[in-house]
């Protein structure tokens, strides 16, 4: 490497005791240097670290879904079919039922509503569920488990409870228990397994007949779920829905409709989604976290041309005492070394704890599901590259200083 | 003839100001004798200390060759340079240039870390050499903590780690009182006679002349005087003057 070419590798250990000496002289110099690294460094591995934990979260959640199983949305984009209150009509569901290689169907509409329970009142998110045609999904591919109880029956009025709805939305609820929704009244058949996403844990399911009739939106669907047969590729059946659904589309509104106005994803489409999004997200996170750390790396620059010009004396009497211009070069870069390494396991200890403060802060308020993954490679790259910068900003500086000549060094005041 | 140690050979030094040519010294030639005890005289601006930049190998001269131990030296290279000061040339000077975060240990040590000197050998001399000049219980403490005396001591001591051939100093006593100064200039007699030290002395103090046994005068960048005073060895070592 070029940055090492010419350092006396022999008495390292000396020329660190040197070094380590002059910048704990010059403590709050050295304190401040150091931070500029830090800061860097902290944002490195705290926003990589939880964006990792969020990409983590958001591709368990989809792993649990099965790889045999297609959502189908209205709207061109994931976001606008989020958002937007457009809804899959009647024939498009009898498009997609009637499509070569759909083996199953689970209509899924959803509306909040406030519901009641004993004297509490809570807006919650209720699921209309095809319970007669679609349960098998939810149970298989989806990852719903029962924790207590059993599922609703068809057309009864019951209903299925999330996790933390049991847990925390309303405390006490449990099995046999009574909710009112739109002054009707619920029993409680289960409560659900915690399923990993904050969106289904806090949900009350119901028959989505008895949805239908309760919220009064009679047709349609906000969202659909299909299981294709065995044996057939998941995506070709993908594909067959949407040209499906799209042409039916252009017969209704003539020709004009170019764009695909569906969205119709499997699980391994949505994964790539989620990962080419965050992977962009975490690109932005270090091209401008390494700003900051370039940044702290001209920082140490500036500290070490100060401290070449306040030690030029220091240097001109190592020199005549026998120095070699290595010798100095080396010392120099081990300080700049030092700033540089510092930052480094300051930075990432920061990081880390402001990370896990944020996963602990999602535990208790569980917004939803945040682990921060701070992965071996991360510190070891973090560290590395501090360190790496601290070099390269102190070999400037280090270089000026060998090249002084011993007498125009030892006549500065 | 007596072997020189070193040896200046039509030796000019010019510095540029501005657009001219400033010669410092011009077209000096001098011989220190191995084993000899040479001060350097002049008053302020006669170019004594480049003079004594160039016999310790600091600088190298604008024209003119420099021997030292018989070999040309002139067109060394820095790096070179460093390591005949660092293993023959020891020096003390005026200001001590001690390294203030270093303790006295530490200073003394220094010279033999760049050596390459091992940790135990190096902590030993050091040691044997603060205690030969008084100083073995002030080891851990840092130059500021010290008097000037005791500076220039440590600084006595370290200019002797590496057993030079040579002790160059510049004005020694400049910063001194005077009992101090003769503490040291002693020192340096000491070495002269028992382990038989060249040692060369830049000052402008005339009655440390007297320690020395060839006093060169200098004056605008020329030697004007160089008596070699074998006959009359004047140091002694209480320090006092002999008329």
């Amino acid at each position: 490497m070029v940055l090492f070419k010419g350092i006396n590798f022999h008495n390292l250990k000396e020329y660190f005791n040197i070094a380590l000496k002059s910048l704990t002289t010059r403590r709050v110099r050295s304190f401040l240097t150091t931070l500029g690294i830090v800061i860097g460094v902290f944002l490195i591995v705290s926003l990589l670290s939880l964006s990792q934990g969020l990409k983590n979260a958001v591709l368990s959640q989809l792993n649990m879904m099965g790889k045999d199983l297609i959502m189908i949305m209205p709207g061109g984009d994931m976001m606008a079919s989020m958002m937007g209150g457009q809804k899959l009509t009647e024939e498009d569901i009898k498009i997609i039922k009637e499509t070569k290689g759909v083996k199953k169907i689970a209509p899924v509409d959803y509306t909040s509503i406030t519901v009641r329970y004993g004297d509490s009142k809570k807006t919650i998110l209720i699921y209309g569920i095809d319970l007669r045609n679609g349960l098998d999904i939810y149970k298989n591919d989806v990852g719903w488990s029962m924790a207590d109880g059993r599922w609703p029956t068809a057309g009864k009025n019951e209903v299925i409870l999330g996790s933390v709805i049991a847990k925390e939305t309303f405390s006490g609820i449990k099995v046999g228990s009574t909710v009112i929704i739109k002054g009707r009244k619920f029993i409680v058949s289960g409560i659900l397994n915690s399923v990993g996403s904050k969106q289904d844990d806090t949900m009350i399911g119901i028959d989505m007949n008895i949805f239908k009739s309760v919220t009064g939106e009679r047709n349609g669907a906000k969202q659909m779920m299909v299981k294709v047969e065995s044996a057939v590729s998941v995506n070709e059946v993908a594909d067959r829905i949407k040209v499906n659904l799209n042409e039916n589309r252009k017969r209704q509104i003539g020709q004009k409709e170019e764009d695909s106005s569906y969205t119709v994803l499997t699980s391994e489409k949505a994964a790539n989604i989620v990962g080419n999004v965050m992977g962009l997200i975490q690109a932005v996170i270090v091209g401008f976290a390494s700003i900051a750390i370039v940044v702290g790396g001209i920082g140490i620059m500036n500290t070490m041309y100060t401290s070449v010009r306040e030690r030029t004396k220091e240097i001109g009497i190592m020199k005549a005492i026998g120095a070699k211009n290595k010798t100095i070069t080396t010392i120099f870069l081990i300080e700049s070394g030092i700033f540089g390494a510092l930052g480094g396991v300051g930075g990432t200890l920061l990081g880390l704890i402001f990370a896990k403060s944020i996963e602990f802060y999602f535990q208790i308020h569980p917004m939803f599901y945040l682990k921060a993954d701070v992965g071996p490679m991360l510190i070891l790259f973090s560290i590395m590259f501090s360190f790496l910068v601290g070099c390269v900003s102190g070999y400037f500086p280090s270089r000026t200083a060998s090249k002084l000549k011993p007498v125009d060094a030892l006549r500065y005041e | 003839m007596e072997k020189s140690v070193i040896k200046l050979q039509d030796v000019w030094k010019k510095y540029k100001l501005g657009n001219e040519d400033l010669s410092i010294l011009k077209g000096i030639n001098l011989e220190v004798p191995t084993g000899s005890f040479t001060t350097i005289m002049g008053p302020s601006g006669s170019g004594k200390s480049t003079l004594m930049h160039l016999l310790g190998l600091l600088d190298t001269p604008s024209t003119g060759k420099i021997f030292f131990d018989g070999q040309d030296v002139s067109k060394f290279t820095e790096d070179e340079l460093a390591k005949i000061r660092g293993k023959k040339i020891g020096f003390i000077f005026q200001q001590f240039n001690l390294l203030q975060n270093l303790t006295a240990l530490e200073n003394v040590m220094l010279p033999m870390i760049f050596q390459g000197v091992s940790e135990q050998a190096r902590f030993e001399r050091a040691k044997t050499l603060l205690d030969s000049v008084d100083l073995e219980h002030r080891i851990n403490h840092k130059p500021k903590e010290m008097s000037g005396g005791e500076q220039q001591r440590i600084a006595i001591a370290r200019s002797l780690v590496n057993n030079p051939e040579i002790i160059i100093a510049d004005e020694p006593t400049g910063n001194l009182d005077s009992n101090t100064g003769e503490t040291v200039m002693s020192i340096l007699t000491k070495l002269h006679k028992e382990q038989k030290k060249t040692i060369i002395i830049v000052t402008h103090d005339p009655s440390i002349a007297h320690y020395s046994e060839n006093t060169i005068h200098i004056k605008d960048g020329q030697i004007i005087k160089n008596h070699f005073q074998e006959s009359q060895v004047l140091w002694q070592e209480n320090g006092s003057v002999k008329n």
